[in-house]
C-alpha cells in the first residue's frame, strides 16, 4: 500500500482562523488523574484497546452473519451479512489513526485493509469494465475458480481455502494490488464490481452466487463459500492480535512497551497519527486524487459504495485521539487524559481552534455522508467525484480543505508540545 | 535597464537595512529570494517556449502526418516534458491554482488511468476539443496522456492510433491545455515577484520545496522502481515516462533543474550560515550524481535488468548522498523544519 502516491502538494493554505470564545475547561479539572504527557499517553492506548476490541467485535458479528449467508443463501441472509460488514467499517476506520507512527498497526493493516485491489485474483470479473495495476501478473488469476493459479511463473496450490492460504497469497507476485484478505476482499465477495461508475448505484452480486447445485450462478459456488468462510475467520483472528498488543497489565506486548518508553515518543506518535492520516492519506490519497483524476478506481469502499462512511469515521479517528474520548458500539464513552488538555496548558488559544477545526472537518465529512445517504436522491461519493459535478465538487473540496486547516494546527500543536521533528522512526516508511 | 535594476536593487536593500535590526540576514535572505525567483522565472518561460513548440509541432503533425512530423512532434514532446522536469521540484505558488502540478503530470498511474480515460475520449462519439480536454480531470490534461497517445504500443498499433481522427485531435488539445498551463505559470510567477521577494515565509517553502522535490527523486522515482521498497518487486511502471523509455532523462532533468534554479539561492544562505563548507559539499554531490549521465539515459526496463542494475545502484548511491546533505544537514543549519505534506500516507 506505499505505491500510490502524488507528488504536486494540496494547497496548504493555512486560514488564519480567530475563534474566539471560552477556553475549554480541562479534564482533568474534575477528575483525580492528572494531566502529564505519560497519562495522555496511557489513555491514548485506553482508547487503541477500546476501538480495537469493538473492530473485533463487530467483526465477529460479521463471522457470523457470513456463516448464516454460506449455510443458507437467502436475499435475507445476504443483506444482513452486508450490513453486519457496513457496521464492522465503524470501529475500524477510527482505528487508522492508530496506523501511521505505531508501525506495529502499519504493519499489520495490509492484511484488513489494503486498497485498492485488482479483485479479479479473487473472483470473476467483467472484463471491459475491470482496469487492473499495470504489470500484475495475477491480477485475473481467479482463485474461486481454480484449484491452481500461476501468478508470474510461480505455480500455487489453492485447493483447499483456509486463512493462512489466503494470509499467504497477500501481494503475491510482489504486487500490492493482489489483495486476497481484509475488508475489501470480503466487500466484494458481498457485493461484487461496481459496474455503475460515476452512475448511480454499487455492486450487484446475486445472491445465487453462493447457491448450491443447479441454482449456482457464476459457477463455483461452493469455493466461493469456502471463501468468504476464510476470509472473514482471518479478519477475526487479525483482530484477536491486535486487541491483545493494546490489552493493559501485559507485560510484553506493544502498549507495556509503548507506555515504558520516553511520553514524548508516544505524544509525537499521537500527532504524527493524526497529521498523516488527516492530510497525506484521508484528503489527499483518498479524496483528492480520486476528485481532480475523477476516479472512482481510487475510490475506498468502491464495491458497496459506503465511501462517504469510511472518510466519516476517519474523522472521527482523528478527533478522538486529540479529545482523548470514544464512543464505543454499544454507546457507551471511553474518556480521559487528552493531547487537548496538554495543549489547552501551553496555548489554550490553540486548543480552541483546533478543537473547532476538528469540529469543523466533522461536520463537512457529516455533510459528505448525509448526502451519500439522503432518501431522496443519494449521492455517492463515486457520484461526488463525477467529471462536471460541480455541486458534488464542492462537498468533497470542503472536506479536504476542513482537513488540511487542521493538520497545519496539528503541526503548531506538536512544536507547543515540544516535539520538534515528525518525522517516523522507521526509515521504510513513507515519509 | 540592467543598472536601474541594480539601483532600485540597492535602494531596497538599504531601506530594508535601515528597518531591520539584523541586517545583514535581511539582505541575505532578500538576495536568496531574488536569486531563487529569477532562476525559477527563467525555468518557466523555457517551458512555456518549449510547450509552444509541442503544441505547434503536435498541429503540423496532424495536418500532415508523415514519418518527419511524427519525429518532430515525439522530440517537441520530450523538450517540453524535461523543461517541466526541470521546474517540477516548485511545490507552491501559481502551480497550486487549480491544482496545476497535477494538470502538468499525473504520476504514478498504477491502475492505468490514463489508458482508461483515453479509450473513452476516443471512442465516445462527441468530437474531442480543447474545452473537453479542460473538464476531464488532470489525467488527460498533461503529459503522460500526450506521451500515451504518441508511445503506447496497444494504442499504437490499433487502427485507433495516431493518426486516427479523435486520437490526433486528443492529442492536440491536450497539447494545447499545456501550452496555456506553462504561460501562465510563467506570467503568474512573474506577477508573484513582489510578494515572493517581501515575503520571509517563502525562504523556508522553497528549501522544502528542493528538499521534497529530492526525496522524491530518491524514494518514488527511483528506490520505488527499484523495488527498494513496499514488496520488493522492481517495475518500470513505477517511474516516470516509461512508455518512451525516458524515465532516467526525466530524473537527470530534475536533478539539472534543482542545481540551475535551486542550488544558487541554497548555496548564498549556506555561505552566510556556520557551515559555508556545505556548499561546496552540496555542489560536488550534484556533480557526482550527474556525473553518471549521459551513460544513464537507458530505459527503466533495461536498467532494471541484472546486467545493468549496479549501474542504476551506483547512481542511487549518490543520489541519497545528496539528499543527506541537503535534506538533513543543510536544512539544519537553515533552520527548516519539514512537517506534514501531501506524500505522507501510503
Amino acid at each position: 500500500m506505499k505505491s500510490t502516491f502524488r507528488p504536486a502538494p494540496l494547497a496548504l493554505t493555512i486560514a488564519a482562523v480567530v475563534t474566539a470564545g471560552c477556553a475549554n475547561t480541562p479534564w482533568a479539572s474534575d477528575d483525580a488523574q492528572p494531566v502529564t504527557k505519560a497519562t495522555v499517553v496511557e489513555h491514548y492506548a485506553d482508547l487503541a484497546y477500546a476501538n480495537f476490541e469493538d473492530a473485533l467485535i463487530t467483526a465477529k458479528a460479521l463471522d457470523e452473519a457470513t456463516d448464516r449467508l454460506i449455510a443458507n443463501p437467502t436475499e435475507a441472509n445476504l443483506q444482513a451479512a452486508k450490513e453486519a460488514w457496513l457496521a464492522a467499517r465503524v470501529p475500524y476506520q477510527q482505528t487508522e489513526v492508530f496506523r501511521f507512527g505505531n508501525t506495529v498497526v502499519d504493519d499489520w493493516e495490509g492484511q484488513l485493509n489494503a486498497w485498492p485491489l485488482d479483485e479479479g485474483l479473487i473472483d470473476y470479473v467483467q472484463a471491459d469494465d475491470y482496469q487492473h495495476e499495470l504489470g500484475n501478473a495475477g491480477a485475473t488469476a481467479n482463485i474461486v475458480a481454480s484449484n491452481s493459479i500461476n501468478v508470474g511463473g510461480e505455480t500455487l496450490d489453492v485447493q483447499d481455502i483456509t486463512p493462512e492460504l489466503l494470509a499467504s497469497l497477500n501481494e503475491i507476485g510482489g504486487s500490492e494490488a493482489n489483495v486476497a484478505t481484509g475488508y475489501h476482499a470480503t466487500e466484494f465477495l458481498l457485493w461484487g464490481q461496481d459496474l455503475h461508475g460515476f452512475e448511480s448505484g454499487a455492486g450487484e452480486r446475486p445472491v445465487t452466487d453462493y447457491a448450491t447445485g443447479a441454482d449456482c450462478t457464476h459457477g463455483n459456488c461452493e469455493r466461493r463459500g469456502q471463501y468468504l468462510d476464510a476470509v472473514t475467520d482471518l479478519l477475526v483472528s487479525d483482530l484477536e492480535w491486535m486487541v491483545a498488543q493494546w490489552a493493559p497489565e501485559q507485560s510484553d506486548n506493544y502498549r507495556a512497551k509503548l507506555i515504558a518508553a520516553d511520553a514524548n515518543e508516544g505524544v509525537q506518535k499521537m500527532l504524527f497519527g493524526m497529521g498523516s492520516l488527516s492530510l497525506g492519506e484521508l484528503a489527499g490519497e483518498r479524496m483528492k486524487v480520486a476528485l481532480e483524476a475523477n476516479s472512482y478506481e481510487d475510490e475506498h469502499d468502491c464495491f458497496s459504495d459506503n465511501t462517504h462512511n469510511s472518510h466519516y469515521y476517519n474523522g472521527q479517528g482523528i478527533q478522538n485521539v486529540y479529545t482523548g474520548t470514544y464512543e464505543r458500539v454499544d454507546g457507551s464513552e471511553v474518556s480521559g487524559p487528552s493531547l487537548s488538555d496538554l495543549v489547552s496548558r501551553t496555548n489554550p488559544e490553540l486548543d480552541v481552534k483546533l478543537t473547532a477545526q476538528l469540529e469543523a472537518s466533522m461536520q463537512a465529512l457529516g455533510l459528505m455522508k448525509s448526502k451519500a445517504e439522503s432518501s431522496e436522491n443519494p449521492t455517492s461519493f463515486d457520484m461526488m467525484i463525477a467529471p462536471g459535478n460541480a455541486a458534488g465538487a464542492t462537498v468533497v473540496n470542503g472536506a479536504i480543505m476542513a482537513l488540511v486547516e487542521q493538520t497545519g494546527s496539528i503541526e503548531q500543536a506538536a512544536r507547543e508540545l515540544g516535539i520538534q521533528a515528525l518525522s517516523p522512526d522507521d526509515a521504510g516508511h513513507s515519509f | 535597464m540592467q543598472d536601474l535594476k541594480k539601483l532600485i536593487g540597492i535602494a531596497a536593500l538599504s531601506l530594508a537595512s535601515a528597518n531591520a535590526g539584523a541586517s545583514t540576514e535581511v539582505d541575505i535572505e532578500q538576495q536568496a529570494r531574488s536569486l531563487w525567483h529569477d532562476a525559477i522565472l527563467a525555468g518557466y518561460q523555457s517551458l512555456a517556449t518549449n510547450a509552444g513548440d509541442f503544441s505547434r509541432a503536435a498541429e503540423a503533425y496532424c495536418e500532415s502526418p508523415d514519418y518527419a512530423s511524427r519525429k518532430s512532434v515525439e522530440q517537441a514532446w520530450l523538450n517540453a516534458f524535461l523543461s517541466w522536469q526541470k521546474v517540477r521540484f516548485v511545490d507552491f505558488g501559481p502551480v497550486e491554482n487549480n491544482n496545476t502540478a497535477w494538470q502538468m503530470q499525473f504520476w504514478p498511474d498504477p491502475k492505468n488511468l490514463i489508458a482508461k480515460k483515453a479509450r473513452y475520449l476516443i471512442k465516445s462519439d462527441a468530437e474531442v476539443t480543447p474545452e473537453v480536454v479542460d473538464q476531464s480531470g488532470v489525467a488527460v490534461q498533461g503529459f503522460p496522456m500526450a506521451e500515451y497517445l504518441l508511445y503506447d504500443e496497444p494504442l499504437n498499433t490499433s487502427d485507433t492510433g495516431l493518426p486516427a481522427a479523435n486520437t490526433c485531435r486528443l492529442l492536440t488539445s491536450v497539447a494545447e491545455h499545456i501550452q496555456n498551463n506553462s504561460e501562465a505559470l510563467a506570467s503568474d510567477w512573474q506577477s508573484l515577484r513582489e510578494s515572493y521577494l517581501t515575503t520571509e515565509q517563502y525562504r523556508d517553502a522553497t528549501i522544502r520545496a528542493g528538499m521534497g522535490a529530492l526525496e522524491i527523486l530518491e524514494e518514488r522515482r527511483l528506490a520505488q522502481p527499484m523495488g527498494m521498497r513496499g514488496t520488493g518487486k522492481r517495475s518500470k511502471y513505477d517511474a516516470d515516462a516509461w512508455r518512451s523509455g525516458n524515465s532516467l532523462k526525466t530524473v537527470e532533468a530534475s536533478l539539472e533543474g534543482l542545481k540551475t534554479y535551486f542550488l544558487p539561492g541554497l548555496s548564498l544562505l549556506l555561505n552566510n550560515s556556520s557551515q559555508p563548507e556545505l556548499t561546496q559539499s552540496i555542489k560536488g554531490q550534484f556533480d557526482e550524481a550527474l556525473g553518471h549521465f549521459p551513460e544513464l539515459r537507458e530505459p527503466m526496463a533495461t536498467l532494471l535488468q541484472d546486467e545493468s542494475f549496479s549501474q542504476l545502484q551506483g547512481f542511487y548511491v549518490d543520489l541519497s548522498q545528496l539528499v543527506v546533505l541537503v535534506n538533513e544537514m543543510a536544512s539544519v543549519e537553515l533552520g527548516v523544519v519539514r512537517g506534514f505534506n501531501s506524500s505522507d500516507g501510503d
